[in-house]
């Protein structure tokens, strides 16, 4: 009879293949909504949006970062395993602003068909962000304003309390407690740049990454390549840039983790001035490198050695 | 950190078929189908030697996409699809226009033809569209991991699945249904242009016909694997089973074989080594390539080796298992 019941019907291999597909989905489902135990799982572009949530979210999440250390977000290509994670993750988070060039497009997609994805910058006034082009597109690069950047974290417990109720009170004190310590850490950088005389304050790197320092911090910034890394500096921008540091008296010029340093490496010598050293622009550092007591691999980190290669460079 | 991520039997061959069905499988499927799709045109292109014809329509797609860009200002599907097919046709009209008014070959014309019109659309993207988030990347890479991500189709209850898969099954039956409408035509004005003038085939309409259809199968596959990998898919199908059959239905059947045992193999060579699925499907598919150049029974270097051997030895009494 067996056989006569397989021959019959061709397609049952193909069905009961079918049925333990769904099977495995289905049990993957139940492992992933039983109990309250389980963490939120986040999936962050950056690392500094990862650094964010894990501020907020504590124990109660699980962030993974898709982009690690010294990778350039404006050229990132996801891989097969990202998919995955994007795909299972209960909240996406995203830089926003074009950061993540065509990543946002789906990630935009994604959000209007129910998805919980969130651009960390959404939240933001956008009369407080530094315009650029004529069609009302910003620098994206918002983290190196520190109060800007604090001002991003309610959004992120928003949805993190939009996802567990239950965990409510919790992801609000943290919430508080990292925008306090954001805001101490932006005094503690305003303070730390005024060793730098008024005159020297010109920052040279790469590319335009450090729109927002300046501002916050009162640096003119001069960059070899625009605000996105994907078009290369013409000849003429080099010896533009290379006159540029001559005739002011920059001191120094800084290279970044994730942009390629050949080409301000050469105007570097053909200008004569030293290197102030590697900059984290658009990707964190490797964790349990240290700076002081600063895991270089968080925001704060980042951030304390950037400001200090900085003033070490300039003053 | 190692380079070469750890062997793991059940995430590399279980897994995709079962739990990530939905993620890698898909990724798997919409490489088929570019793979299938671009395959069945790649056999007439191979036939009429014109396989770089693909590799000149995928890169004159960004001088179109830039103008679509300036004219409209929208970065919209459709308009980038119809500045790219347009500029796609346009260098298929300026090769022709070349290489029939000139002294100039065919080879030489096309390699004018697109070098110029990228030049032209880097210059143009330079001098427009400057610190907009719109360059060559995005026309030379494909971004197939976002696929799966994107929001599905549904037409009444029924899932179809994410627009690109929609778009590429689409243009692949679409391509199959005109392959047997024309397949004679194709076929006779491929092998014999002047006996399929003869006998009152059309034969320029043909061939203008077939370049608009390639035009499209390319700019659909763009999103998917980007405009130097598709020409991999292009050219890897056909070449593979014009090595193992010299029959042309058997050809294009081969060549969809080809399609999905390159999506299949790229797949779990993708989860593997975590690297770009279409990346790991073309090398895959070049392998299978290497595969029939080796083993092929009609002209494989091995059957063709054992065949000569046979013959030198004189007589095949001593050697057993033949054929």
């Amino acid at each position: 009879m067996r056989w006569k019941f397989e021959g019959a019907c061709p397609l049952v291999g193909f069905r009961r293949g079918l049925a333990l597909m769904y099977f495995f989905w289905f049990s993957a489902l139940m492992a992933l909504s039983a109990g309250q135990e389980v963490k939120v799982s986040v999936c962050a572009t950056t690392g500094m949006v990862a650094d964010l949530a894990r501020g907020v979210g504590g124990d109660a999440v699980a962030v993974h970062a898709l982009m690690g250390p010294g990778v350039d977000p404006h050229l990132y290509k996801a891989t097969a395993s990202d998919l995955v994670r994007l795909q299972r993750a209960d909240l996406i988070l995203y830089n926003g602003l074009h950061l993540e060039g065509r990543m946002q497009e789906t990630f935009e997609r994604l959000s209007r068909s129910g998805r919980r994805v969130r651009a960390v910058t959404d939240g933001l006034n956008r009369a407080r962000l530094i315009r650029t082009g004529t069609e009302g597109l910003h620098d994206p690069h918002v983290w190196f304003d520190v109060r800007l950047w604090a001002d991003c974290v309610d959004g992120v417990a928003r949805e993190l309390m939009a996802l567990r109720p239950a965990s409510e009170g919790q992801f609000q004190a943290r919430a508080a407690l990292l925008r306090d310590r954001w805001i101490d850490l932006d005094r503690w950088a305003r303070g730390r740049v005024a060793a730098v005389p008024e005159s020297r304050r010109i920052l040279v790197t790469s590319h335009d990454a450090f729109g927002y320092f300046g501002r916050a911090y009162g640096f003119q910034v001069v960059a070899l390549q625009g605000i996105s890394t994907v078009t290369e500096a013409g000849l003429a921008d080099m010896t533009q840039l290379t006159d540029f540091i001559r005739t002011r008296g920059v001191p120094a010029v800084f290279i970044e983790s994730s942009v390629s340093p050949a080409g301000l490496e050469r105007i570097r010598k053909d200008a004569g001035v030293k290197l102030g050293g590697e900059l984290f622009s658009d990707a964190l550092g490797t964790p349990g490198e240290k700076h002081g007591d600063f895991d270089l691999g968080t925001y704060e980190g980042m951030i304390r050695r950037n400001v200090d290669r900085i003033v070490e460079g300039l003053k | 950190m190692t380079l070469v991520p750890e062997f793991q039997y059940q995430r590399v061959f279980i897994e995709p078929w079962t739990t990530e069905l939905g993620s890698h499988g898909l990724m798997a499927l919409v490489t088929f189908l570019v793979g299938a799709t671009c395959g069945l045109i790649g056999n007439f292109l191979i036939l009429r030697r014109m396989a770089l014809m693909g590799d000149a329509i995928s890169h004159s797609v960004l001088p179109g996409i830039a103008t679509a860009f300036l004219l409209t200002g929208s970065r919209g599907i459709g308009a980038m699809a119809l500045g790219a097919v347009g500029a796609a046709f346009t260098t298929h009209l300026l090769i022709e226009i070349i290489s029939r008014h000139s002294r100039i070959k065919p080879d030489a014309a096309i390699g004018i033809a697109f070098s110029t019109l990228f030049a032209a659309g880097v210059v143009l993207i330079a001098v427009f569209a400057d610190r907009v988030d719109l360059d060559q990347d995005c026309v030379l890479n494909g971004e197939l991991p976002m696929i799966p991500l994107e929001p599905s189709v549904r037409i009444g209850g029924l899932v179809l699945g994410p627009p690109p898969l929609v778009r590429l099954g689409c243009l692949w039956v679409g391509t199959v249904f005109l392959l047997l409408a024309f397949y004679k035509e194709l076929l006779l004005s491929s092998f014999d242009p002047g006996l399929a003038a003869c006998l009152g085939i059309p034969v320029g309409r043909v061939h203008h016909g077939l370049m608009l259809w390639l035009a499209m199968a390319v700019v659909a596959s763009f999103e998917a694997v980007g405009a130097i990998l598709v020409i991999a898919l292009l050219i890897l199908p056909g070449a593979t089973a014009s090595l193992l059959t010299e029959k042309m239905v058997p050809r294009l059947v081969w060549s969809l074989v080809h399609a999905a045992l390159s999506a299949i193999a790229g797949m779990h060579l993708s989860v593997a080594l975590d690297c770009s699925p279409a990346g790991a499907s073309v090398v895959a598919g070049a392998g299978w390539f290497a595969c029939a150049w080796v083993f092929s029974p009609v002209g494989g270097l091995i059957p063709a080796w054992w065949r000569r051997r046979r013959a030198s030895s004189g007589g095949g009494g001593t050697v057993t298992g033949g054929d």
